[in-house]
């Protein structure tokens, strides 16, 4: 037996209106295909995510009877609005994929129209193109790919008298050099630690789901996470590094730990680059010397610039709700084009935001004033392999939503390592794998 | 008893006419009611029977979401946790706003004040007083573990950082800022009670805790009765503060019913079976409730 | 039995009391006692508050600190003039008092007409309809709010202020609040008026209503804080930043400034302080006009 929930509630709507005695006109729009076309777009926060509308702007300019009107949704609940507009029948055009989280949802759905040929069109270093795959049809095109790195205080690590990160790290030098920064850094006089890993699970699992191994998300298997976090407690014991409960009650923000000089190094996605560049400017963060280096790695075999580090990141795309009108499908094809090609990645490097496609814009972006210069910082930004913290499948937002609770349960010291993911793994497969 | 049919007919038509004036008076409030509450939670009674994900089509799936919660071990530790959670804070709650309320109704200079200051947690946004409650709680820095250690007590709890005391952190935030708000139902309540029947007691000999025993109880019976209702149902579906203070966590320490809904539903996308866990914790609520009731009528005849 | 039922309200000010008429030098120490109790009670109950305002008069690396700093170093006094620019404060205070305004003078209407019915008219299906009411309060609204949603959009009412007023308006608890109070309410006191020949609606309008001012005023209160306060109706109903509500606002402002602590909270304070003041100013209410004058015999 098969009803559509919106078909049911739509008949009690239009029983409620007939007895209110106050039925609305009904939008039927004629698809006139000449002409001038508006196509909605939806996007975030506008005033502090600009790309949105540098993107609709250039894309104006170059398509002058398009227009792209934005549309502002709240950043914190961006999917929960979507899915609201879109059960409803009331969402934009195209609408951004925060993360990869939802994409599985919207697509078997039916939200989210195969955009298949436009991925064909694109060049192959458009990055993050693979992740939007669903039983071998593209649902999303990617215009911007973050990539985690790790970015470090020179002029801490001076202080301290410990060597930069040369590219050659694996997580065991990290852990190491951080323990001698804290030590370095406290026989210097300074309260600051040695690193600062946020409280997100992504700080410790998006790097052991990407570079270890055989690891996969969905095979339930989670033993690939405890050496990562044998390193965190290890970190937080050692006093080099702010331990969750503090980080959690007292509201750390990774922008102020390394911002305001209180760690020396930061593992963080390459979004932060543009925060950091504007706080400078506004004084929300010191003025120092920094640099980004490859995030450190599982083993020796992918360490040195002359491999490629693994690390992870999940790319941000532009999908094409299906109840778009038949007369605007090309137009919102060539947005999508538009935005992922090195068109659109010049216009988005000019803002400050890692594109998908970056190898195009390596040197505009260390153009921007207050970037770092050095060799290894154009390395670790240009060149990576980077790998979907969530991919795409119909079981990874419960199995992260588990993940989430190991983490806490075992950074909190709540539980050992080896019982919190046994726990987990056994959530796994009783609550989510059997689905 | 012989009923004449005169007697019935009339009757009958006061059945009638008190049927008609009955739901005048109701009628306002139930149009709005019924279009905008009743019609979606009738959905969703039928949504809880189907695999809905919600966009388009939802399969018919019977009874599966409910024999899927009985092995669930989420759910179940989100049930035990939101018992623990209404366990202690409705008793809780109840004697700190009725004492609230004993404390500030006479005459004093500065009631206002003192009013205003109870019902301030209230009023006040949850996310700046989340935030505050956290810094008080932070284990290695916060005020209230460093005035238990200056009190003698070498380990303090972890309270949010720590799996076994996150729970009592979360239930004394929640005490905290409602019982200013139960305190303005018990304020209005004890104005229903006459000045008279305090003034007989007092006649009578009677001392403090005899009057407040004998005239005050008694009296508040209604709104007790109101309070306790409320209370049962809000603690049984406590969100936000628990959402903003822990998350669930740490671990699933703090992990209730309603956030599990709001994870299967808007996390997971898996609405029909939220939609059935909801139906759960209505009926938990419904029936806690119609015990309440029942109690409440079986007194008051 | 009294019938001339409709009691003047007492005089303001003038407090119903009991127990306080004899003054004992025990008493005294009583009352400083209560007094000092209140005086701790209400530095806990302020506490956050208290540090809301600190903060909003700090720089925004004096706001998180380890450990606590409760006072600041110098008060920045600037942040409450910066916020009215960096933000549409006013447009989000105006449609958060239209709100609100709206809604409780709906639900104080609706809610205490229907409680007449259900308290004080006998009929059939009464208690069972009552109960189905009580009910829906039991069930969480997240999981019914996208249905609601979805039946709002087809009535076009998404993304209008209408949508929270209809959100808000009609629920059932303002219904279970005056119904208790009713119920207080003795009967014979009804009795006497239908015999001098008051309709129901005469008895609900010169009797239900003047005597049940405090409970009004507590209903008018809640129903007000609550849709002040509320966050996610208009989080999902909304999306044009015209509609903003001082909720949503902030939470975008957060969102926007979300290094500026020290003005996040200027304007958590200033959300709140327009409640402060208006139960400042009501709660006097409560202890006014009540029920006992009418009632002698």
């Amino acid at each position: 037996m098969k009803r559509s929930i919106p078909t049911v509630i739509g008949l009690a709507a239009a029983a409620s209106l007939l007895a209110a005695g106050c039925g609305g006109g009904s939008s039927s729009d004629s698809d006139s295909a000449s002409g001038p076309v508006t196509l909605t777009l939806a996007g975030w926060s506008l005033s502090t995510t600009p790309e949105f509308k540098t993107l609709a702007d250039g894309f104006h300019a170059t398509h002058p009877d398009v227009t792209v009107e934005v549309k502002e949704y709240d950043a914190a609940n961006y999917d929960t609005q979507i899915t609201a507009d879109l059960a409803a029948g009331s969402a934009p055009d195209i609408y951004a994929q925060k993360t990869l989280k939802n994409l599985y949802t919207y697509a078997t759905g039916g939200q989210l129209m195969d955009v298949s040929d436009v991925a064909k069109k694109l060049s192959n270093s458009v990055g993050g193109l693979d992740a939007y795959q669903v039983d071998g049809k593209t649902y999303a095109i990617p215009y911007r790919q973050d990539s985690w790195v790790l970015f470090y205080n020179k002029e801490l690590f001076d202080k301290a008298k410990v060597a930069y990160p040369d590219g050659s790290w694996t997580w065991d030098d990290y852990v190491t050099a951080a323990k001698q920064l804290t030590d370095g850094l406290k026989a210097a006089g300074s309260k600051a630690v040695g690193t600062y890993q946020h409280v997100w699970q992504s700080t410790v699992q998006g790097f052991a789901l990407a570079q270890t191994p055989g690891a996969k998300l969905t095979s339930g298997d989670f033993s690939y996470l405890k050496p990562y976090y044998e390193r965190s407690l290890d970190l937080q014991n050692a006093g080099a590094q702010p331990s969750l409960g503090t980080a959690t009650t007292n509201k750390l923000t990774y922008q102020a730990q390394f911002g305001k000089q209180q760690a020396a190094m930061l593992p963080m996605g390459t979004w932060y680059i543009a925060t950091l560049l504007a706080q400078r400017e506004s004084g929300d963060a010191d003025k120092f010397d920094w640099g980004i280096a490859p995030a450190p790695q599982f083993d020796k075999s992918t360490t040195g610039t002359s491999n490629t580090p693994v690390t992870f990141g999940d790319p941000t795309g532009f999908g094409i709700n299906t109840a778009i009108k038949k007369s605007k499908i090309s137009a919102a094809k060539e947005f999508l084009a538009y935005a992922a090609g090195p068109e659109g990645a010049k216009a988005l490097a000019g803002i400050g935001i890692t594109p998908a496609d970056t190898a195009a814009v390596t040197d505009t972006f260390f153009a921007l004033d207050g970037m770092p210069t050095d060799e290894l910082s154009k390395f670790a930004f240009a060149k990576h392999d980077t790998k979907p913290e969530n991919p795409v499948s119909k079981y990874t937002a419960g199995l992260q939503n588990i993940l989430n609770d190991a983490h806490t349960a075992i950074l909190s010291g709540s539980k050992s390592i080896d019982s919190a993911l046994g726990e987990a793994q056994n959530r796994a497969k009783n609550e989510v794998l059997n689905q | 008893m012989t009923t004449l049919p005169g007697v019935r007919r009339r009757r009958s038509r006061l059945v009638w006419r008190n049927t008609v004036v009955g739901w005048t008076f109701i009628l306002p409030n139930f149009a709005g009611f019924a279009a905008l509450t009743l019609v979606p939670v009738v959905v969703l009674f039928y949504v809880a029977f189907t695999n809905w994900n919600v966009f388009g089509v939802a399969d018919w799936t019977g009874l599966a979401n409910f024999r899927r919660m009985i092995h669930d071990a989420s759910f179940r530790t989100a049930l035990q946790n939101t018992v623990y959670y209404t366990v202690l804070h409705i008793p809780l709650t109840l004697a700190a706003s009725l004492g609230l309320a004993l404390l500030l109704n006479r005459k004093l200079r500065g009631l206002g004040f003192f009013r205003t200051a109870a019902f301030f947690p209230y009023i006040t946004s949850i996310v700046a007083l989340t935030y505050v409650w956290n810094l008080l709680f932070s284990p290695e820095y916060g005020p209230i573990n460093g005035f238990l250690r200056a009190i003698g007590i070498a380990h303090p709890p972890g309270w949010t950082t720590s799996a076994d005391w996150s729970m009592p952190a979360v239930i004394i935030v929640g005490t905290w800022r409602e019982m200013g708000y139960y305190m303005l139902l018990y304020l209005a309540g004890l104005q229903t009670i006459p000045a008279e029947l305090y003034e007989a007691a007092r006649v009578d000999g009677a001392n403090a805790w005899q009057r407040f025993r004998s005239v005050t109880l008694p009296g508040l019976r209604p709104t007790t009765f109101l309070v306790a209702v409320l209370l049962t149902i809000g603690s049984f579906k406590v969100f936000d503060v628990i959402l903003l203070l822990t998350n669930g966590g740490p671990g699933q320490s703090t992990l209730v019913l309603s956030q599990f809904i709001y994870q299967k539903g808007f996390v997971e996308n898996q609405f029909g079976y939220a939609s059935a866990v909801s139906i759960v914790l209505f009926a938990i609520c419904f029936l806690v409730t119609a015990i309440q009731f029942l109690v409440n009528k079986r007194r008051n005849a | 039995m009294d019938t001339t039922l409709v009691a003047p309200p007492a005089g303001a000010g003038e407090l119903v009391v009991p127990g306080r008429r004899r003054r004992r030098p025990r008493n005294r120490v009583w009352r400083a006692l209560g007094y000092l109790a209140m005086l701790v009670a209400a530095a806990a109950l302020l506490l956050p508050f208290y540090w809301m305002v600190m903060s909003s008069l700090k720089t925004n690396n004096e706001v998180f600190t380890i450990p606590i700093k409760w006072v600041p170093d110098s008060a920045v006094w600037h942040n409450y003039l910066d916020i009215w620019q960096k933000s549409q404060m006013t447009t989000w205070l105006r449609n958060t008092l239209i709100l609100s305004v709206a809604v409780t003078a709906l639900q104080v209407l609706t809610g205490s007409f229907a409680a007449y019915g259900f308290a004080k008219v006998r009929f059939p299906g009464r208690d069972l309809l009552f109960l189905g009411y009580i009910g829906t309060i039991a069930v969480p609204w997240q999981s019914y709010m996208i249905p609601q949603f979805i039946l709002m959009s087809k009535m076009h009412l998404s993304n209008t202020l209408w949508s929270i007023i209809f959100l808000q308006a009609f629920g059932a608890f303002g219904v279970f609040l005056m119904k208790q109070y009713y119920e207080s309410i003795p009967d014979e006191l009804l009795e006497a008026a239908r015999i001098d020949g008051l309709s129901e609606y005469g008895i609900y309008r010169r009797i239900m209503l003047p005597l049940s001012v405090p409970a009004i005023a507590s209903l008018t209160l809640l129903t007000f804080v609550t849709t002040w306060n509320d966050y996610l109706g208009p989080l999902i109903y909304l999306r044009s930043p015209d509609l903003r509500t001082i909720q949503l606002g902030l939470s975008t402002f957060i969102a926007q400034y979300n290094a500026e602590y020290a003005l996040i909270m200027t304007g958590s304070v200033l959300s709140v302080l327009p409640i402060a003041v208006i139960f400042l100013l009501g709660q006097r209410y409560f202890l006014e006009g009540i029920a006992t004058t009418g009632l002698k015999g």
